[in-house]
């Protein structure tokens, strides 16, 4: 319910990315500039208690990891050259349960591609980010009002199961303004890093199954604390592949499966009758939205889903796409990437594709899909 | 000198092959703690991949196990996150590691973040089988990568002083080492040990010969700066910061309005579409403004397509323009292609347009200068379209920079007449 008068602004989504991950508690934003990560970057050096530049991506996670591992919340922001970077250092956060957000900003690549040309091209990358395929969770904003949900939720994710989230977002969700009443923006809540409390011993990766452990800080100056990247037992030490080694190492899978569904946030926007649904995420989002809009208008049954969850992918996804005989996904990248996460490279002809490079893909050319299809 | 009960070394055999530096180090640093008196659960020792990361089983300190290369940079975000100087973080790192990590040791050196980096140099890669590092000396190479026996090695502790560490030296395992590094631990800012050791698997297995072949002598070298220090700091909401435009003036618009702003980067034409986009919504509209321009931030084209609706607006792109406004040769060339037989075109008269819809050229870059022709351009646009009235331009114009330079394009181009 509204109660708040109405006060609009010319905004872009990284200002609500950024002032929503400080409300939430994020205190420490390190980071090295890439295009189109750059507003994030300067928002964060006006807004965050700290704000760091390293000297290169490889050293921002690291010294972001080590933030993390004194009960410090840090963020980053980056793009796919500098996220490729980091890749080393996000495993080894994952494999030392240390929480943080890593905004990725994509661009079109491959390679360094082209800066300020957006693209939604990362997202089986983030898919098989962490070796062994364990899950590592994506949010994935479809506009302004998830850039300020989404983000506090993935620092509540990060949090509640002690490992690095990945905010993913695309050139024009973080670099375009939009007249946006700002009154509308529900309140956020500081996220506490809970820590033991117990009196005994405490073992730094004792935890009970599909959880996280409780955190202490290193340094503290009542409990040894042991941090390792190195596949390890509950007292943090390097172990070869014991059982109880691997049981915790299955446990990274575990906590997240175990905890996805409480941050599972979907926008299902049934037809009756629709034997069509149309599936997109992030910057595609809006198009989708307007196509379906017109295709309505035109008498057809539609129906739409916009994923905001992204990896580990919900079950309730699936539960969804089983209702519908014909499937369009929507996404901007060459070769339908999320279409090859959900069904694989296998060509199926009740599956269809809404793909472009170079710019953002239109509500007429998702249109001319589904009217294609449907003759 | 007040000394504690517990070093930080437990009671349990060391990780290492019988004659290797590793051990003897160990001891010291577990001696220096002792005699400085420090708790061990003041000590945080982060380790690097390699024999030397084997330590965290022996310590009963904190102890942090990362990645190859990368513990100085990961100490730096627990040094910088505790900014509490009776915490003592103590990297321990091998040649290996300090070659690949090297980046992060000048960074830390630079900015003296208070730390102590130990590297274990035994001059070899002992974990992998005894490859050659950054730190391998010439005689070294002879049988090993003899084509790199010119390749001198790194002169990692000169590199630290000339990077800013506070402290820096190199000494031979041996009875001197506990000396040297408990200055290291006591100095507070950045210091760094090169302990130069046997290795018994792969390396030189004896003092004697270490002292001959190691490539620099030992040294001590020691320099006075500030120590990186940081504080956490309360700030400003950045939705405060934000200028709120209520709703002051009425439109006449009934359905989407598509506009490209054309021109050349650097000439202020993503600042005219926002303030465009801004105008809108003091006049009641929903507004979106999208940039399009090439890495450079000075020279090519650029373009703000700005939508202009009474609804609220989902997708920010253009299908297709109902205006477009171009000012200079490099927006005409990039945008172009984009416009339909009915796109209205307001060009600067400078361009070769050879087009057949409605068009108006005007001479904005002769009157106003290009770094004013967007916004003069727009100003003249809307003076002829009507939309909304232009004063909502000229009132959002007045909360920016260079406010005095805005509100004279405005004026100048409502004043503008069409050429021929």
């Amino acid at each position: 319910m509204k109660n708040k008068p109405e006060r609009r602004g010319l905004i872009d989504g990284s200002r609500l990315i950024i002032e929503s991950l400080a409300r939430a508690g994020a205190d420490v934003y390190v980071g090295y500039p890439i295009t189109p990560s750059n507003w994030l970057y300067a928002y964060a050096r006006q807004r965050f208690p700290l704000f760091l530049p390293a000297p290169d991506e490889i050293t921002a996670l690291q010294w972001a990891a080590g933030f993390s591992a004194t009960g410090r919340f840090p963020v980053t922001a980056t793009s796919f050259p500098g996220f490729a970077l980091m890749l080393e250092s996000v495993n080894m956060a994952y494999m030392m349960e240390l929480p943080m957000v890593i905004i990725l900003a994509q661009r079109m690549g491959p390679s360094t591609g082209s800066a300020t040309t957006g693209a939604q091209g990362d997202v089986l990358l983030l898919r098989g980010a962490i070796s062994g395929g364990y899950p590592l969770p994506v949010f994935c904003p479809s506009n302004l009002e998830d850039c300020w949900k989404l983000s506090a939720e993935a620092m509540r994710m990060a949090l509640t199961v002690r490992t690095p989230v990945v905010l993913l977002t695309s050139k024009e969700m973080v670099m375009t303004h939009h007249s946006f009443d700002l009154s509308c923006l529900p309140a956020i809540r500081t996220l506490p890093r809970e820590t033991f409390k117990g009196n005994g011993e405490y073992l730094p990766y004792a935890a009970a199954p599909a959880e996280a452990p409780p955190f202490l800080p290193v340094g503290n100056p009542h409990h040894q604390v042991r941090l390792n990247a190195s596949t390890h037992d509950a007292t943090g030490l390097i172990r070869k592949a014991t059982p109880e080694a691997l049981s915790n190492t299955r446990r990274l899978r575990d906590k997240i499966d175990h905890h996805i569904k409480e941050f599972t946030h979907l926008e299902y926007d049934p037809a009756p009758g629709a034997s069509v649904l149309i599936v997109s995420y992030g910057i595609s989002s809006e198009a989708a939205r307007e196509a379906v809009q017109k295709l309505r208008t035109s008498g057809k049954a539609i129906s739409l889903l916009i994923i905001k969850t992204l990896l580990p992918v919900p079950t309730a996804v699936f539960d969804i796409l089983q209702k519908y005989p014909r499937v369009v996904i929507v996404e901007e990248n060459l070769t339908g990437l999320l279409r090859e996460l959900f069904f694989g490279q296998v060509s199926r002809p009740e599956i269809r594709g809404v793909n472009r490079i170079g710019a953002l893909i239109t509500p007429s050319e998702i249109v001319q899909e589904v009217e294609s299809w449907q003759q | 000198m007040a000394t504690v009960e517990s070093g930080i070394l437990l009671e349990r055999p060391m990780p290492y092959c019988p004659g290797c530096g590793h051990t003897v180090v160990n001891k010291q640093l577990d001696q220096v703690v002792r005699e400085l008196g420090i708790s061990p659960l003041d000590v945080i020792v982060v380790s690097d991949i390699g024999c030397c990361g084997l330590v965290d089983g022996v310590l009963g300190c904190h102890t942090v196990h990362g990645l190859h290369g990368r513990s100085t940079a990961l100490a730096v975000g627990i040094s910088l996150g505790l900014q509490n100087p009776s915490k003592k973080v103590i990297v321990v790192l091998g040649d290996g590691g300090a070659t690949i990590g090297l980046q992060h040791i000048l960074e830390a050196a630079r900015q003296n973040v208070d730390m102590t980096v130990i590297v274990q140099d035994n001059m070899v890669y002992g974990m992998t089988g005894g490859q050659v590092s950054g730190l391998t000396p010439e005689s070294l190479k002879q049988d090993r990568l003899p084509e790199e026996e010119q390749v001198p090695a790194f002169d990692l502790v000169q590199l630290a002083h000339t990077a800013g560490a506070v402290f820096s030296a190199r000494v031979v395992v041996g009875a001197g080492v506990k000396e040297v590094l408990r200055e290291a631990v006591e100095t507070p800012g950045f210091s760094l040990v090169e302990i130069v050791e046997m290795c018994p698997s792969y390396g030189i297995r004896k003092v004697k010969e270490l002292k001959e072949v190691m490539p620099y002598p030992e040294v001590v070298l020691r320099q006075t700066r500030p120590i990186r220090r940081v504080q956490f700091q309360q700030k400003a909401s950045l939705l405060e910061s934000i200028t709120a435009i209520p709703v002051q003036f009425n439109h006449r618009l009934e359905q989407r309005l598509h506009v490209l702003i054309a021109g050349s980067a650097g000439e202020g034409i993503q600042s005219a579409g926002e303030l465009l986009a801004s105008a809108a919504m003091a006049a009641g509209l929903y507004s979106t403004k999208k940039g399009e321009y090439p890495i450079t931030v000075g020279t090519g084209f650029s373009v703000a397509e700005v939508i202009l609706s009474p609804t609220p607006i989902h997708y920010t792109g253009i299908e297709t323009p109902d205006v477009a406004i171009v000012v200079s040769a490099d927006g005409w060339n990039k945008i172009q292609s984009r416009l339909s037989a009915s796109t209205r075109l307001i060009v600067d008269e400078s361009l070769a347009v050879d087009k057949k819809q409605p068009m108006v050229r005007v001479d904005f870059r002769g009157a106003v200068g290009g770094r004013s022709a967007a916004l003069a351009a727009i100003a003249f646009w809307l003076q002829q379209e009507e939309w909304f009235p232009l004063e909502a331009l000229r009132l959002v114009s007045r909360n920016r920079k260079y406010a005095a330079a805005l509100e004279a394009a405005i004026a100048k181009g409502q004043q503008l007449s069409p050429v021929g």
